[in-house]
């Protein structure tokens, strides 16, 4: 008889893990986080600009690319995960077996999960070690921090995971992946508060900015400015806002993402045929 | 006993296009099924639908009497399948993916090592069990595919074309491991496009076409029929052809060369004898005796329009 769903879930995940182990996107990530702390620990010392002796802006400042690193994660480990299973025909060796599919679909995902969690872990400890021997003490936060990120990487995967189950074609769910998370959503953050005057509340990327943020004392609260300028004798006023999201909202917002993004994964690949 | 595979009026529609059409099949256990028909006839539909790769839109599937539709899981518990030339992950070994697959089925770590050691020797693929598959031919993927189809003990066994990308020596390995398996009583149900491998390995034969089945009997039933190819010593008269066009049992006769002709028989092997008899007595003295083709692939010609097959 085939083992229960869980021993199962923990079989898939096993091997996927070993697949990213071995594959050479991990390897990517890995000179990235690499590229990163050589800029951030090597060439300041290099061009003689030395580093940051507050941990708080030193550990922020460390962090700023953890938002990239965890799109790239998503779009590497998460983005191709179920369609190339149709795609490449892998999946006419493991799915006429006897396992769920949603079974596969989430032991999948907790293998992407940890890689990512893994590489983002990573990041965090290599700058906390840097803070601490540079600076002498931990930033405040850098924990709360470190928990959003987790919480982002589960949301940016559960969306990932949708893209995935829905194309076709695995270059269709990278780029949308990497473009939604890079370059659209963003956008519609850097729209909103610049220019159309609304708060980007239910964006992930927007919500994403809790990472960062909790390091500010106190939290930053959503603040508007108007600022006059005079030409030819003309002087005209212009409000800027800038918007932050709150710790819970941002936590919600990321939780729905989550749920309706691998509730869809999951029931796609379902109903999905090979 | 429960038959190892039932199909109730199984459909499978694409749009408009019916890839299947009212399937009702039966294989008894421990026999070997082959499965005959031209591309698009329905076959890998079939195959998808047995395996939870598809799901049908009419119809039933059953698996040892299990709802494969309904409780996949169960149904497949006792199965091993190869379907098309599945691709297997590169950054794995043979033996890791038997690994994977083996615990996925609920093996012990002891039996996965000891019964991949067994199926990768019986698929020829022992000396690569280490090394990672991202360099495989078709061929090795297809054996490695195999091997995982083995390697739980499966009760019943369903293969889409096995022999495909395989080169010849490959193909006639795997035909005498599917010989080995039928002996070992395992249910063998495979698709093929080569009549006469079905031939060769299977106990009984359906043809589908456009999504219906045209026949399933024993390939001992369906090899009674067919053409006879009559070779002479000496060349045979016109004469002596007009008696033979004139025998009991005889369709049609046709001249192929001055002492050989094509006779097309009616009835089994006992008139096919009494036609040879009578032949002899009309003064033909007969050097060989034997069908034009094999009865199969003489019953598929007939049953699967020109511009289909």
């Amino acid at each position: 008889m085939p083992p229960s769903d869980l021993r199962q879930m923990a079989v898939v995940t096993k091997y996927e893990l070993l697949k990213y182990l071995r594959g050479k996107r991990l390897l990517i990530i890995v000179v990235l986080l690499a590229i990163i702390f050589i800029f951030d620990l090597v060439v300041p010392p290099t061009i003689g600009s030395g580093y940051d002796l507050d941990p708080t802006t030193f550990t922020s400042g460390m962090l700023n690319n953890i938002g990239i690193l965890i799109v790239l994660c998503a779009t590497f480990f998460g983005a191709d995960a179920i369609v190339s299973e149709f795609e490449q025909k892998t999946g006419h060796l493991l799915f006429p077996n006897a396992v769920k599919r949603h079974v596969l679909v989430l032991g999948k995902f907790i293998a992407s999960t940890m890689i990512s969690v893994g590489a983002v872990a990573l990041y965090y400890a290599v700058t906390v070690i840097a803070v601490v021997v540079i600076d002498g003490s931990i930033a405040p936060n850098t924990s709360l921090s470190f928990l959003y990120a987790f919480a982002y990487v589960f949301g940016i995967l559960a969306i990932a995971y949708l893209f995935s189950a829905i194309f076709r074609s695995s270059v269709y769910s990278i780029v949308l992946t990497f473009f939604t998370f890079f370059l659209i959503l963003p956008l519609i953050d850097a729209t909103g508060g610049g220019i159309a005057h609304f708060k980007p509340w239910f964006t992930l990327t927007f919500a994403s900015g809790i990472i960062l943020n909790i390091f500010q004392q106190p939290y930053p609260v959503d603040a508007t400015r108007t600022v006059g300028t005079t030409f030819a004798n003309t002087t005209r006023t212009i409000t800027v806002a800038t918007y932050y999201p709150s710790v819970a909202q941002a936590l919600a917002v990321i939780f729905v993402y989550f749920i309706i993004g691998l509730i869809l994964a999951l029931y796609i690949t379902k109903r999905r045929e090979m | 006993m429960i038959d190892a595979i039932v199909t109730e009026n199984l459909s499978k529609q694409f749009g408009q296009f019916d890839a299947l059409k009212d399937l009702n099949l039966t294989v008894e256990p421990g026999i070997c099924v082959g499965y005959l028909g031209p591309n698009g006839a329905g076959k890998t539909t079939t195959i998808k639908i047995l395996t939870s790769l598809l799901r049908p839109t009419g119809g039933k599937a059953f698996l040892n009497g299990i709802d494969v539709v309904r409780n996949p899981k169960e149904a497949l518990a006792s199965v091993g399948a190869v379907v098309e030339t599945p691709q297997l992950y590169p950054q794995l070994t043979p033996a890791e993916i038997l690994s994977y697959l083996g615990q996925l089925r609920g093996l012990d770590r002891d039996v996965i090592r000891e019964r991949s050691v067994a199926v990768l020797n019986e698929v020829k693929m022992l000396d690569s069990a280490h090394k990672r598959m991202g360099d495989f031919s078709t061929g090795m993927k297809q054996r490695v595919a195999i091997a995982s189809a083995l390697l739980h003990d499966p009760s019943i066994l369903i293969f889409d074309e096995p022999t495909i990308g395989l080169d010849p020596r490959g193909m006639i390995e795997v035909r005498k491991l599917i010989m080995q398996l039928k002996e070992r009583d395992f249910t063998i149900f495979m698709s093929s496009h080569l009549l006469y491998e079905v031939q060769e390995v299977c106990d009984k034969v359906a043809i589908v076409d456009k999504g219906t089945l045209l026949v399933y009997d024993t390939v001992a039933n369906l090899s009674i029929a067919g053409e006879v190819l009559l070779t002479a010593v000496e060349p045979i008269t016109a004469q002596q052809c007009a008696f033979v066009q004139a025998l009991p049992n005889v369709r049609s006769v046709k001249r192929v060369a001055t002492s050989e002709l094509l006779i097309t028989v009616e009835g089994g092997l006992s008139e096919q004898s009494d036609l040879l008899d009578h032949v002899k007595s009309l003064g033909i003295r007969v050097a060989f005796y034997r069908p034009a083709r094999s009865a199969i692939e003489d019953i598929y010609l007939r049953l699967v329009p020109e511009e289909e097959s």
